[in-house]
């Protein structure tokens, strides 16, 4: 739905390349899945945590995570997650941060908005 | 049903013991209380170019060009 308003999907994360995809997999995907492998942009977006020693130590001993499988050495660290929609000079027209993960803005909300972008042309 | 509700249900589902609830709940109440509260509706998104995962480096301003550009940040595949 949001590709077929010509609108361009891409997703961000702290992980480093996902190294157990074949490159079909890879090349069927069809967004963007993009590495921050420093962080930088999760910093520039000002969304980015140290996860708390309280909370990593409950994903290591209770849920048997272990961010730096994915994140790599010494890298606790995640963004808020977050839903941003950006017109065309990179304004952000819609958007939704909150620190509590199980809240996510409303997929009618970011198709709503881009509508509301590609309309106004 | 929207995605919150969805989302509310299937967090309900997991039944967490309340002690992990707590701990959870700490976690972003620190969270928040760090002033990591992302971007402002209105304001310009900060360019930046990433490698996707066919190892292609992406730039924002370069997508935005051609049309608009829904961001997502998630935490991981886990």
């Amino acid at each position: 739905m949001i590709r077929s308003l010509g609108a361009d999907l891409m997703a961000i994360s702290p992980e480093l390349p996902d190294n157990t995809l074949t490159m079909a997999e890879k090349h069927a995907i069809p967004i963007d899945i993009l590495s921050d492998a420093t962080s930088e942009v999760l910093k520039k977006y000002r969304l980015w945590f140290a996860v708390p020693g309280e909370i990593k130590a409950l994903y290591l001993e209770k849920f048997g995570l272990n961010l730096e499988k994915y994140n790599g050495a010494g890298r606790w660290e995640l963004p808020v997650p977050a839903t941003y929609v950006l017109d065309r000079d990179g304004i952000v027209r819609a958007g939704e941060a909150d620190p509590d993960y199980t809240v996510r803005m409303e997929p009618a909300e970011v198709v709503a908005s881009i509508r509301n972008i590609v309309g106004g042309l | 049903m929207g995605l919150k509700e969805e989302l509310a249900d299937f967090d309900a589902s997991r039944n967490r013991p309340p002690e992990v609830k707590a701990i959870i709940r700490r976690g972003i109440d620190h969270v928040r209380g760090s002033g990591a509260a992302g971007l402002r509706i209105g304001e310009r998104a900060p360019d930046f170019a990433l490698p996707n995962q066919r190892g292609e480096r992406v730039r924002l301003s370069e997508r935005l060009s051609r049309g608009p550009v829904v961001l997502n940040f998630y935490r991981g595949v886990w």
